[in-house]
């Protein structure tokens, strides 16, 4: 039988360049950022606001108070199914009054952050990449430039900023709305009426589970923002390029937020062992 | 008296897009208040020329000069306040699509001066009456022609009062005697504001409104630089073909045979 595997000096050289191409992107996103942030501060040294509140309110609205239903209903199925689940599990042991405190610290922990970045990377990452990137091959970008405007801070940190505020705001919903939807499987099926549920939450629940819940989706949020505008602003090639930087945006956003929820993870998990 | 000085000068300017070699070598003097017309067949680096006065782009070597400022040396921030005395008008506008006219022209005041709102719609309104557009204030671009567009295009690149205003293609695609307002909008505001301005063009007729001085941009050089009566009747062969527009001649001697032979 002939031999197919590639020979080894390919398989070495193809790491080679995707390593090359991931750090060169990861060093691209974070200039991106420390640029937007110059250019803001240095705005704001001049004494002048560095974009319009209208223009950041606009954003807010958008991929703020927009997304709420989307968040709120996927994670509230979400709530209700784990409670479910994981309800007929533990009953089996006689332990359903865990349900309440695992759904609650599954969320406010992990799953919140996390899949409100996911749902965000896809509903507004996408958005994003897609309005600067039409703006950018229309040669709107390079016109605020000629201007002597900085796009930067007149384009990216609304955004930025907005996403960044937003998404703590947005997993604090997709917490609710999961915890809302297993007190009503606990009362449903498991017995368990809703002072009593509140109780177990409330014992199971430690401050330190929510600030770390909340710290990730700031982190989240800039990264999102960070990686769609990025992607926007480097789009070439016309109209197919930018459906092209969409569809990479979203992916990569995504990728971002598990890669980087997963590292947040091992650190805190090494250094703060529950 | 002193020799005026240049508002704009490219010294030995080299530009390369990938094996694509767009400029070999140009170097141009602009004086004040002239009206210098760069022509050129498509694609062969005109508006490249106007991206890097203004900076959007950068040489591979050479430098270019605005005032006494090195386009090619400054640093951000100083390249944002040099960009505000330069105004350019793009092929295609570049309008900014989500806003209507008047925030469009009203954009560059609003970001980098302290004037009031009242202030600024008054500059507004008289930028817009100059190309004759003030009917048109609460239209988005999309609801415009391609001859409104650029007119708004005009109105915002001068709404900072600009010393040099660069202007890429302003004629293109626009029926002819929307295309002749648009050329007198360009002597009467150079006229009248004292502005300098640099047009890049490869319509014969506009060009020749417009011109004070043309300059002949061909494989990367600047092969004729004259006023626009000797311009015409230039000895070179490639100056004389691009201004008959005649097929005979040395501009796509090889291309032309091909489709010929055929």
């Amino acid at each position: 039988m002939a031999n197919t595997e590639p020979p080894p000096v390919l398989i070495a050289e193809g790491i080679g360049h995707a390593t090359r191409y991931f750090l060169r992107e990861v060093g691209g996103v974070f200039w991106f950022i420390v640029n937007t942030f110059e250019e803001t501060f240095e705005r704001i040294q001049h004494g002048r606001v560095p974009f319009r509140a209208a223009s950041f309110f606009r954003h807010t609205e958008r991929a703020g108070v927009d997304s709420v239903p989307l968040v709120g209903l996927v994670s509230f199925f979400l709530g209700l199914t784990m409670a479910l689940l994981t309800g007929y599990q533990l009953q089996r042991f006689g332990t359903e009054r865990l349900i309440p405190g695992l759904v609650a610290i599954a969320f406010t922990r992990e799953l919140g952050p996390l899949l409100t970045g996911i749902m965000l990377a896809a509903r507004i990452g996408a958005a994003f990449t897609a309005e600067l990137g039409t703006m950018q091959v229309s040669e709107e970008v390079e016109a605020i430039e000629a201007m002597g405007i900085g796009p930067l801070r007149f384009l990216v940190a609304p955004r930025m900023l907005a996403l960044f505020l937003l998404m703590p705001c947005l997993s604090t919903v997709s917490n609710m709305a999961a915890v809302l939807a297993s007190s009503l499987v606990c009362k449903a099926y498991f017995s368990i009426a809703f002072p009593y549920f509140l109780d177990l939450v409330k014992d199971s629940l430690l401050i330190r589970d929510i600030v770390t819940g909340i710290l990730k989706s700031f982190l989240f949020g800039l990264l999102i923002a960070a990686i769609a505008c990025y992607r926007g602003l480097t789009v070439k090639g016309g109209a197919a390029g930018v459906g092209t930087s969409t569809t990479s945006s979203v992916v990569t956003a995504i990728t971002t937020v598990i890669g980087c929820d997963t590292l947040y993870n091992i650190i805190y998990t090494t250094f703060y062992p529950t | 008296m002193s020799t005026p000085v240049d508002i704009v000068e490219l010294r030995d300017v080299h530009m390369q897009f990938e094996e694509k070699k767009v400029l070999d070598g140009v170097s141009l003097r602009i004086e004040p208040q002239e009206r210098l017309v760069i022509m050129g067949q498509s694609g062969s680096g005109k508006s490249t020329i106007l991206r890097l006065i203004l900076g959007t782009l950068r040489p591979d070597s050479g430098s270019i000069f605005f005032k006494r400022f090195e386009i090619t040396r400054l640093r951000r921030r100083k390249l944002q306040q040099v960009r505000r005395h330069i105004g350019m008008v793009y092929q295609y506008s570049a309008l900014l699509s989500s806003r209507n006219v008047r925030d469009n022209v009203a954009l560059p005041l609003e970001e980098l001066t302290d004037k009031s709102r009242s202030e600024i719609d008054k500059i507004v309104d008289e930028k817009l009456e100059l190309v004759g557009m003030e009917d048109s204030k609460e239209l988005l671009p999309e609801e415009l022609s391609g001859g409104m567009r650029k007119r708004v295009a005009l109105a915002r690149a001068l709404v900072l009062e600009p010393e040099l205003i660069l202007l890429d293609e302003p004629s293109a695609g626009l029926d002819p005697v929307i295309a002749s307002v648009i050329d007198e909008l360009i002597i009467s505001l150079t006229e009248k504001s004292k502005v300098t301005s640099i047009t890049a063009t490869h319509e014969m007729d506009s060009a020749f409104r417009i011109a004070t001085r043309m300059a002949m941009l061909y494989q990367g050089k600047i092969i004729e630089e004259a006023k626009p009566e000797e311009f015409k009747q230039s000895k070179n062969p490639v100056v004389a073909q691009f201004v008959s527009g005649s097929t005979e001649g040395p501009i796509l001697e090889g291309s032309l045979d091909a489709i010929t032979k055929k």
